[in-house]
Parts: structure tokens; sequence; C-alpha cells
């Protein structure tokens, strides 16, 4: 382990590209770093071992321990005590969900998500001021009416919905009274709105996820249900924003491969595989897990105890793996990334995702074929200190 | 070639149906189901790839087989 203690997140610069730290991290399998809460974690740094790591038993994601490291003083995100996040338990309550979203189930969602993207771009269209704040316009809210109407949130409560999950998700911006508040108003929209879905059921995921707990007790408790409701929306909604915005925006900066993408529509899905391989939208701090016995790696043992964290954006990166990690290369063919994980707890919603980001790119740029950046990007700012630590805005004109 | 799966440990990534769909396919709970469990030498390199890819290596190529 080296002897310095690095800071995590990695800081971003330069801000369109991979954090410059990430470099010659994978020298060393493990390295020992600091969170924003002061507390110290184990960084896994290499592809096989985030990879293996990922499937490792003896890594619980219960992080609601005393002697757990935190992620923010605060941060109550992946740490309720009423839920069982390891196996067989979250494997049970997992299943629930999954079925929703299918290849077959995902793929009849492309021509309604398209029509919201035409809608929204519609609205862009229309506006008569320059710049364009691309998050703002439709980096956000494509994701969120996507997600929000899946569960059955009502469009009227939506705004409402995406100021407490803002707030939730800030993890040093805000002052702790205002997060834990923005937390209450959360839970307290959920709980109304699995009330009124119990007395209303729609064609919703809420509402198939509210007939499993009436139907069978021991399938699905009152919590779980407010909690993997919860959990669906913020994981929905926040990541896939993020990465619309920043994604897009480091595409801008390389006008080259937004004309290659023009020249060859095929090449959409590399291209957002590619921007997703870069992770240029948020850190790993959600992976972080509790080792709760030892673990011999690479020469070196993770003692019983120790929080760990699998660093995909290291994984990403590493050379072994990816041919020239540090270059941005749409057209890759071999490109396994560890952005949505891997594992039981590979990402629900990934399929979902990847096809907003298709979907999202390509309208965007066939509606405004010569959309460029309106700011230098080392000038965009960054949410540090979230979750998320994509851009914040992103000014386009064309 | 000749490919199997683990459906216990299926996470539902849906990544080799995307990939080779005249091969792979999913169940009503969308844990991954076989279609052609000995696919044509075309397919090979993309069973392969999608094998590579699996998050949980749920699905196992046996290249001797026939």
């Amino acid at each position: 382990m080296s002897a310095e203690t690095l800071r995590y997140p990695f800081p971003w610069t330069p801000p369109m590209e991979p954090p410059e730290a990430l470099r010659d991290l994978r020298k060393e399998p493990v390295v020992e770093v600091t969170l924003p809460s002061g507390d110290k974690a184990l960084l896994v740094t290499r592809y096989k071992d985030v990879r293996k790591l990922f499937a490792d038993k003896r890594l619980s994601r219960n992080i609601a321990r005393p002697d757990a490291a935190r992620i923010s003083a605060d941060n109550e995100l992946f740490m309720d005590p009423n839920i069982d996040p390891d196996p067989p338990e979250h494997t049970r309550v997992r299943g629930l969900v999954t079925k929703a979203f299918t290849a077959r189930r995902i793929e009849r969602l492309r021509p309604w998500v398209q029509k919201i993207t035409d809608e929204l771009l519609d609205e862009m269209e229309r506006q008569q001021e320059r710049p364009v704040d691309l998050n703002e316009t439709f980096a956000f809210p494509l994701p969120i009416r996507v997600i929000c109407q899946l569960l059955g949130v009502p469009p009227e409560d939506q705004d409402q919905f995406r100021k407490s999950v803002d707030g939730f998700l800030s993890v040093t911006r805000m002052p702790p009274e205002e997060v834990a508040k923005c937390r209450q108003d959360l839970w307290k929209y959920l709980g109304d709105l699995i009330a009124s879905k119990t007395e209303n059921p729609g064609d919703d995921l809420v509402s198939e996820l509210i007939k499993v707990r009436d139907e069978d007790n021991n399938k699905l408790s009152e919590h779980e249900l407010h909690f993997w409701v919860q959990g669906l929306l913020i994981a929905g909604y926040v990541t896939t924003a993020s990465q619309i915005g920043t994604g897009t925006a480091v595409l801008l900066h390389n006008r080259d491969l937004v004309e290659e993408i023009q020249q060859d529509w095929s090449l959409v899905p590399s291209a957002v595989e590619e921007l997703l391989r870069t992770q240029i939208m948020g850190s790993s701090v959600g992976t972080l897990r509790y080792a709760i016995d030892d673990i011999p790696l690479e020469g070196y043992t993770i003692p019983k105890g120790s929080s760990v964290l699998l660093s995909e954006e290291s994984a990403n990166m590493d050379e072994t793996v990816f041919e020239d990690p540090f270059t941005l290369d749409i057209r890759r063919k071999e490109n396994h990334h560890m952005t949505f994980g891997a594992g039981l707890h590979y990402c629900v919603g990934a399929a979902l995702a990847r096809m907003e980001l298709q979907v999202a790119t390509e309208s965007l740029l066939r509606r405004f074929p010569d959309i460029r950046l309106a700011a230098k990007a080392e000038e965009l700012p960054r949410s540090l200190g979230g979750f998320m630590e994509g851009f914040t805005e992103v000014p386009v004109e064309w | 070639m000749r490919v199997t799966v683990t459906q216990g440990t299926c996470a539902v990534a849906s990544l080799c149906v995307y990939r080779v769909p005249q091969v792979f396919d999913q169940d009503e709970d969308g844990h991954v189901v076989v279609l052609e469990e000995r696919p044509p030498p075309e397919l090979h390199a993309d069973v392969r790839r999608a094998a590579r890819g699996c998050p949980t290596q749920t699905i196992r190529v046996h290249e001797d087989e026939f």
C-alpha cells in the first residue's frame, strides 16, 4: 500500500477525462483512501479483483454497522438497519423486480421513451434564449419522466419528488438538517403514493409490488416495499440523468466523435458504452462493502472488519483489460466495463439505462446536428460531494 | 461448441439477449434461457463475447463439445 492516503472520490482534473489519480493506481491491488467523512476504506483497484469481489459473499453490503466506514458523516443511503442487503434475503426481493427489466419489457418501452424524448426536444427547439442548459431541458426531465411513469408517480408530483431526491443525495453540499428534511419528505411522499396505489392500483411497478406484498406476507414487507420503491426511483433517475448530461458534454467536447456518429448512427450503442466505461459522472462510493472475514488478495490480505470500495472507475481503466484505456474509443468492441457492477448486485436497471442513453444520444444529435458546448470545458461546474459528481450545468447552443 | 447456463446465478442483466438474440432468451422472470445449445459457427465469436461479458459468469461455453 502507498504511504500517503488518497482522498476519495478523486478530484476531476482534467474535467472532461477520467481523474488523473486513476493512471498509476493499479500498481497496488489495494489502496487506502479517505472518504468525505474522514473514515478510511480500502479501495480495490484491478479489474479482475473488482469483478471477483463483487461476487464474494465475504464482502457484505450491510454497512449499517458501528465500525463500518461512513461515506459522509450524515449519509444514510444504503444503510437501513431494517433491510438485509445480502443474500439470500436480498436475492429473494430482487427477484420480484428484475422481471420488470427484461430485454423484452425494455424494448417494449423504447417507442414510448422515443416519444418523450421527441417532446422534450420539441420544447428545447422552441426556446428562444441561448445558451440552453441541457441538464434542465433534457438530461434530467427524460429519466425522471420515464421512471416515474414506470413506477406510477403522477406527472404533477415529479417536481416535488425531484427536489427531495436531489437533497437526499447531497453528501456534503447541503446542511445536514436540510438533507434530513429531504429524506423525510421523500419517505413520506412514497408512503402516500403506496397508500394511494393500494386504493387505486394502476398499470405500474408500484402497484405490482403492492400485489406481492398483499398476496403473501412473507414475500415483501411493508418496509421492504417502501425501501425498494425509493431505491428504484432514485437509481432510475439521477444516474441516467447525470450520464446523459455529462456524457453529452464529453461528446460535444470531442467534435470529431460527434461527426463520426452522425455519419454512422450504428455507432450509438458502442459510443454509449464507452461513455459509460469512462464513468465520467460519478465515483464508486455506492460499492462500499464490509469484510466479514479476512480476504486474501494478490499477496495482500483485506482484514476482517475493514471497509472496502470496489473501484469501478479504476477497473474500467485497467490497461491489462482495455487497450489504451484513457482514449475515448467509440468503436471499442470488447467493452465489459464495471460501471453497472457485477455479480448478484448488478444494476437492475442497466438495460433501461442503456436504452434511454441510446435514444437520448441519437435523438439529440439528429435534432441539433451542429449542437455545441457554450462554455469552456474547464468552467463547467461539477456537483462535488454528492453521489453523482457530473456537471450541474451543461450550457449548449446550436 | 456447446452453450449451457446456470439459471440460478443469472442477475437479469440482459446483455447476452441483446448481443446474441439467436442463442439467448429470457423466461418470464428474466432468467436466461438457451435457444440454440449448439450455435452455428458464424455466431461463435459473439457467444464467446457474451460469455466473457456476463456479469455473473452464468454462461458456459464448452469449446470441445459438439
